[in-house]
C-alpha cells in the first residue's frame, strides 16, 4: 500500500498557549485507509486533522515542528487553495461549513474555485448528487435544511473536488441517528471509491466495520493502536477503561407503556401543548393554537404526565417535535398555550417561564456576562455570595469563578449553565441535547449532574439522541413521534 | 508567510463585521421616524453601540485595505437601500483616511485606532446627505412624499447646511467614545475570554 | 414557470429604482411611474413563486400610500399623525428599493452573483467580502433569534432597568457568535480552495437573454419618462 499521509516526529503548540498539544506524533497512513482517530477531548485528534488539511500552520498560528506530508505535498510550504483537490474536510458543525445560500452553490463551489470549466463542474454535481441521493435538496436554500441534510450537503460539496483524501472532524456531534446512519453510508461509499479517509470521533458504535486502523490519542501522543477488528472486539471493560464511548448501543427500555394511572399522584403534567411552526395563512393577526387544528400541528400533545422528581430522557427522530416541545414547556413560544399543573398548582403564560430554565443545545447563546460567579448571580434575584460559592462547589466550578465563561471548555461552559439554572430556583429543568458534542467522561459527568439535580428535588427533562446517556442517567423516556406522545416506558436500571 | 495582500480569510471577516454594522444601522435607523430630532441622534447612539464591534474588527485589522473595502461596502449597500449615491464619496474617503490613519499606528497604536474609528464613523453622516446636498427639492418631496410641514420644518431646523457641520463633529466625537467603550468592552469579555 | 434573470439585470433595476426614489414624485404621472416601477419586482416575486412576501409588500405599500394621500395631509399636526406620517413616509420612500433588492437577494445564487460581479470587473476581494454580507444577514437573524430567547429565559430582557446592560447582552453573545461561525466558515471555504490565484469560473454561464433586454428598457424607459416629466415637461 502506498503511504499516502506521512506525520513525521510532529510536535505542536498553539500560538498562546501553555502546553505542548501534540509531542513528537509519528503517523503514517496508506492510501485507501480508513482510520479512526479517537480518545478525550484535547488529547490532540482535531490537532492532527488540521496538521494533514493544512489549517496547521495556514491558518492556526503556533510553534510547529516535524514535517507533514500528504499525497507528495510538504504541507508547510503548499498553500491551502493548492490543497483543496486532495485533501477535504467536513467539520463538525454544520450551520456554520456553508458559503453560499442555496444547495446547488455549494455544492459547486470547490470547483468553481480551483478554476475548472462549467461542464466539468456541471459534470461533477451532477455525478455527487447522484450517489448521494440528494437530487430533492437541490434548489433550496440551506437556511431551511436540517442539520442530517446541511451535513449532506457539506459531504458533496468536498465529494465535488474528488480529493484523494478526505477528513471528517467530529462529524456526528450534531446528528441523530437516522442522520448518523446515512452519514455511515457516505462513508462507506468514499471508501469504496478508495479514497483515503481519517475520522476524529467521540461516537464510536457507527465506524466500528469501517475502520480499518484505530488510533487512540492521550495527552497529544499516540497511545494504542490496534487494528480494525481488535478493536471490535475489544470488552465493555477494556472500552470504559479508556473512558470511550461505549461500542454497541443497547436497547434499555422496559416493554410497558407507562399511562397515568401507572404514575401515581406525584407527576408533572402537561395539557394542551399544541403549535406549529408553519403559521396559518394570515394576514395581520397570527392566531393561536388549539388542539383541534390536527393536520398542521408540529407538536399535538392534548395532555401528558410524567413523575415528579425524577430524570425523564425524551428521544424521537429528529424533526418530529422534542425540541419544539421543550420550548413550548418552557413558555419560549408565546402562541402555545399549554399548561404545567404541578400538585395544585398550575402554571400558564408566562408563568412557565419562572418555572422552568433551559440548557440550551449550544450554551453559547445563554452565557452573558464576564465571569463564572457573574453567570450565577446573574440568576439570582439578590446577590447571594454563599450560596453561589457552594453552588459552584458542587459542580466543580469554583477554581473557575473569576473566569470568562467563553474562556471554558465545552462540557465547562455547561456545567455554568447548569449552575445559573439551580441559582434561578426553577423546578423544572430541561436540557436540550447536553451531550452532543462530548466525549466519555464528560458524558457521564453530565449523567450524574442530572441524577444529582433530580434527588435534589426538580423535575429534569432531558432531550437527548445519546443511548449512552438514557441507559446512564434517566429513569424514565418519553418518545415523541410527529408530534404526539407514542410512549413514557421506565429505562431498566443497571 | 507574512504579505500584505488581503486573503480570503480577511475579505470574509470584512464581509462578517459589515454585516454586523448593518444590523445595528437598521435597527437604529428604524427609531428615526418618530420625530425629526430623532434622525440626528442616529450620530449618537450608531457610533457608540457600533464602537464595540468595530474594535473587535480592529483587532483583526493588519493590514491596510480592510477599512477602505468596508467603507466600499457600505456606500454600495446605503446606495442600494434607497439612501443615494451622493454620500459615497464621503464614505470611501473616509474609510482611507481611517485606514491610513489605523496604518500609521502599525495598527496597534490605542490612539490612532480611536481616532480611525472617529474618521470612519462618519459613514453614518451619509444618511444626511440627501437632506443637505439637495435641500430645497428634498424638503419639497418630503412634503410630497406626505411627511407634513412641520416634519419637514423640524427636520431642516435640525439638519441643514449650517449644522451639518455640527453634526459632523458630533458623529466623530461619538465615534471616538465609541471606540473608548467598545475598547473596554473588547477587554472586558474578547480579551478575557482569550478570543483576541 | 421560473424566471432566469441575468444577476447583471437585477444590479440594473436595483440602481434605477435606488435613482429614482430619490427623485421627489410631484405629479400623479410621476407617482404612477413610481408605482409602477415598483410593482414590476413585486410581479417577479409573484413568478417566483414567493407568494407571501409579494401579498405582505402589495399591502403594506398600497396601506402607505393610501394613508399618506388621503388621510393626512401637509397640514397635518399633532404627534399621532406625526408618527403615522412618519413611518408611512418611510414606507413609501424606501420600500420600493428595499422591494427590489429584497427580489434580487432572494432569487440571486451565491456562484451566479459572484459570476455576475467577475463580468463586471469587480475586484474578487470585494466580490467575496459581499457574497459573505448576504450570507451573514440571516445568520444574524437567526442567532440573534436564539440569544433573544436565552435572554427571555433568564429574564434580563430589560437588563434590569440599565440601557448598557441591555446593550451588552445583546450584543456579546451575538459577537461571540459571529465569530465563532466566521472562522469555521473561513476554514470551510479556504480549504475548498477559495482565495486562490486561478481565476474563479462558475458552473451557471451567464448569457443575457430576451427576458432581461425587456426588463431592462422597461426600467430604463421608465426612468427617462420620469425625468423627462419632473424637470422638462409643464
Amino acid at each position: 500500500m502506498n503511504e499516502i499521509i506521512k506525520i513525521d516526529n510532529v510536535t505542536f503548540e498553539y500560538k498562546g498557549a501553555d502546553e505542548k498539544l501534540l509531542n513528537e506524533v509519528s503517523l503514517s497512513i496508506g492510501e485507501g485507509e480508513t482510520i479512526l482517530l479517537c480518545g478525550s477531548s484535547g488529547s490532540g485528534k482535531t490537532t492532527i486533522i488540521r496538521l494533514i488539511n493544512g489549517l496547521i500552520p495556514h491558518y492556526y498560528k503556533g510553534d510547529l515542528h516535524g514535517d507533514v506530508t500528504v499525497s507528495g505535498f510538504d504541507i508547510r510550504s503548499t498553500e491551502l487553495y493548492d490543497l483543496a483537490g486532495v485533501v477535504g474536510t467536513v467539520f463538525q458543525n454544520p450551520r456554520s461549513q456553508f458559503f453560499s445560500i442555496d444547495t446547488d452553490g455549494e455544492i459547486a463551489f470547490g470547483p468553481e474555485n480551483i478554476g475548472l470549466d462549467p461542464e466539468e463542474i456541471k459534470r461533477r454535481s451532477d455525478k455527487v448528487t447522484e450517489e448521494m441521493e440528494i437530487k430533492d435538496l437541490l434548489g433550496k436554500s440551506l437556511f431551511e435544511l436540517s442539520g442530517g441534510e446541511k451535513q449532506k450537503i457539506a459531504c458533496a460539496s468536498v465529494s465535488a473536488l474528488l480529493p484523494k483524501v478526505i477528513l471528517l472532524d467530529e462529524p456526528s456531534s450534531n446528528l441523530d441517528i437516522d442522520s448518523i446512519l446515512k452519514l455511515k453510508d457516505q462513508i462507506a461509499l468514499w471508501k469504496s471509491q478508495g479514497k483515503t479517509i481519517v475520522i476524529s470521533e467521540h461516537r464510536l458504535w457507527y465506524l466500528t466495520d469501517l475502520a480499518d486502523r484505530v488510533i487512540y490519542m492521550d495527552e497529544g501522543k499516540i497511545g494504542r493502536e490496534w487494528t480494525g477488528s481488535e478493536f471490535a472486539s475489544l470488552s465493555k471493560n477494556e472500552i470504559n477503561e479508556l473512558k470511550l464511548r461505549p461500542l454497541s448501543i443497547e436497547q434499555s427500555l422496559t416493554d410497558k407503556d407507562l399511562t397515568e394511572k401507572d404514575l401515581g399522584n406525584d407527576v408533572v403534567s402537561f395539557e394542551g401543548f399544541c403549535f406549529a411552526y408553519k403559521e396559518k395563512a394570515f394576514l395581520f393577526r397570527r392566531p393561536d393554537f388549539s388542539c383541534y387544528d390536527e393536520d398542521e400541528l408540529s407538536l399535538n400533545i392534548p395532555k401528558v404526565s410524567i413523575p415528579a422528581g425524577k430524570v425523564v430522557g425524551i428521544v424521537g427522530h429528529n424533526g418530529m417535535g422534542k425540541s419544539t416541545f421543550l420550548r413550548c414547556v418552557c413558555g419560549l413560544q408565546k402562541r402555545c398555550k399549554g399548561k404545567i399543573r404541578i400538585g395544585d398548582k398550575v402554571y400558564s403564560g408566562k408563568e412557565r417561564l419562572d418555572l422552568c430554565y433551559m440548557v440550551m443545545q449550544d450554551v453559547n447563546y445563554q452565557l452573558f456576562t464576564d465571569s463564572v460567579e457573574n453567570e450565577v448571580y446573574l440568576s439570582m434575584q439578590e446577590r447571594d455570595e454563599a450560596k453561589c460559592h457552594e453552588i459552584l462547589e458542587s459542580l466543580g466550578l469554583i477554581e473557575f469563578k473569576d473566569k470568562h465563561p467563553m474562556a471554558l471548555s465545552g462540557g465547562q461552559k455547561q456545567r455554568v449553565a447548569v449552575a445559573s439554572a439551580i441559582a434561578s430556583g426553577a423546578e423544572l429543568l430541561l436540557f436540550d441535547e447536553p451531550t452532543s458534542g462530548l466525549d466519555y467522561s464528560h458524558m457521564e459527568k453530565v449523567g450524574e449532574l442530572l441524577q444529582s439535580l433530580a434527588s435534589g428535588g426538580s423535575t429534569v427533562m432531558v432531550v437527548t439522541h445519546d443511548p449512552e446517556l438514557i441507559a446512564t442517567s434517566c429513569d424514565y423516556v418519553l418518545c415523541i413521534d410527529e408530534g404526539k406522545v407514542a410512549y413514557l416506558r421506565k429505562v431498566i436500571s443497571t | 508567510m507574512n504579505s500584505k495582500k488581503l486573503t480570503a480569510k480577511d475579505f470574509i471577516t470584512i464581509g462578517i463585521f459589515t454585516a454586523i454594522i448593518f444590523a445595528l444601522e437598521i435597527a437604529i435607523s428604524m427609531t428615526g421616524y418618530i420625530h425629526p430630532y430623532v434622525v440626528a441622534t442616529y450620530v449618537v447612539f450608531l457610533p457608540l453601540v457600533g464602537g464595540i464591534p468595530m474594535m473587535l474588527f480592529y483587532t483583526k485589522i493588519e493590514k491596510f485595505g480592510m477599512l477602505t473595502i468596508m467603507s466600499v461596502l457600505i456606500a454600495i449597500i446605503m446606495f442600494v437601500m434607497g439612501m443615494g449615491y451622493l454620500g459615497a464619496p464621503l464614505i470611501i474617503i473616509a474609510g482611507i483616511a481611517a485606514d491610513l490613519i489605523a496604518k500609521s499606528g502599525s495598527y496597534k497604536s490605542s490612539k490612532k485606532t480611536i481616532i480611525s474609528n472617529g474618521v470612519i464613523s462618519l459613514w453614518i453622516c451619509a444618511n444626511y446627505f440627501p437632506v443637505v446636498v439637495t435641500a430645497d427639492s428634498y424638503r419639497q418631496s418630503l412634503i410630497d412624499g406626505g411627511f407634513s410641514e412641520e416634519y419637514a420644518e423640524g427636520l431642516f431646523r435640525v439638519v441643514n447646511y449650517k449644522t451639518i457641520w455640527i453634526l459632523v463633529v458630533i458623529c466623530f466625537v461619538f465615534g471616538v467614545f465609541g471606540a473608548l467603550l467598545g475598547k473596554k468592552v473588547v477587554k472586558k469579555h474578547f480579551e478575557k475570554a482569550g478570543i483576541v | 414557470m421560473s424566471l432566469r434573470l441575468d444577476p447583471r439585470t437585477k444590479f440594473f433595476m436595483m440602481l434605477v429604482v435606488s435613482s429614482v426614489v430619490l427623485i421627489s414624485a410631484t405629479t400623479p404621472l410621476l407617482w404612477a411611474i413610481r408605482i409602477l416601477m415598483t410593482l414590476i419586482p413585486v410581479t417577479l416575486l409573484i413568478v417566483e413563486k414567493k407568494y407571501a412576501s409579494a401579498i405582505r409588500f402589495v399591502l403594506l405599500y398600497a396601506s402607505a400610500l393610501v394613508i399618506t394621500f388621503f388621510f393626512i395631509s401637509e397640514q397635518s399636526t399633532g404627534i399621532v399623525a406625526s408618527v403615522l406620517l412618519g413611518y408611512t413616509g418611510m414606507i413609501v420612500q424606501y420600500l420600493p428599493s428595499f422591494i427590489t433588492a429584497w427580489y434580487v437577494i432572494r432569487t440571486t445564487n451565491t456562484d451566479e452573483f459572484m459570476a455576475a460581479m467577475q463580468k463586471m470587473h469587480v475586484p474578487d476581494g470585494i466580490t467575496i467580502s459581499l457574497a459573505v454580507v448576504m450570507r451573514f444577514f440571516p445568520t444574524i437573524k437567526e442567532e440573534y433569534a436564539s440569544i433573544q430567547a436565552a435572554m427571555k429565559m433568564r429574564g434580563i430582557m430589560l437588563g434590569g432597568g440599565n440601557v448598557g446592560k441591555m446593550v451588552e447582552y445583546r450584543m456579546i453573545p451575538l459577537l461571540f457568535s459571529c465569530v465563532n461561525i466566521g472562522d469555521e466558515l473561513s476554514a470551510a471555504a479556504v480549504t475548498r480552495g477559495l482565495g486562490g490565484k486561478v481565476r474563479r469560473t462558475s458552473v451557471v454561464e451567464l448569457k443575457l437573454t430576451t427576458a432581461d433586454y425587456i426588463l431592462m428598457e422597461l426600467f430604463a424607459v421608465s426612468a427617462v419618462l420620469f425625468v423627462y416629466f419632473k424637470y422638462f415637461a409643464r
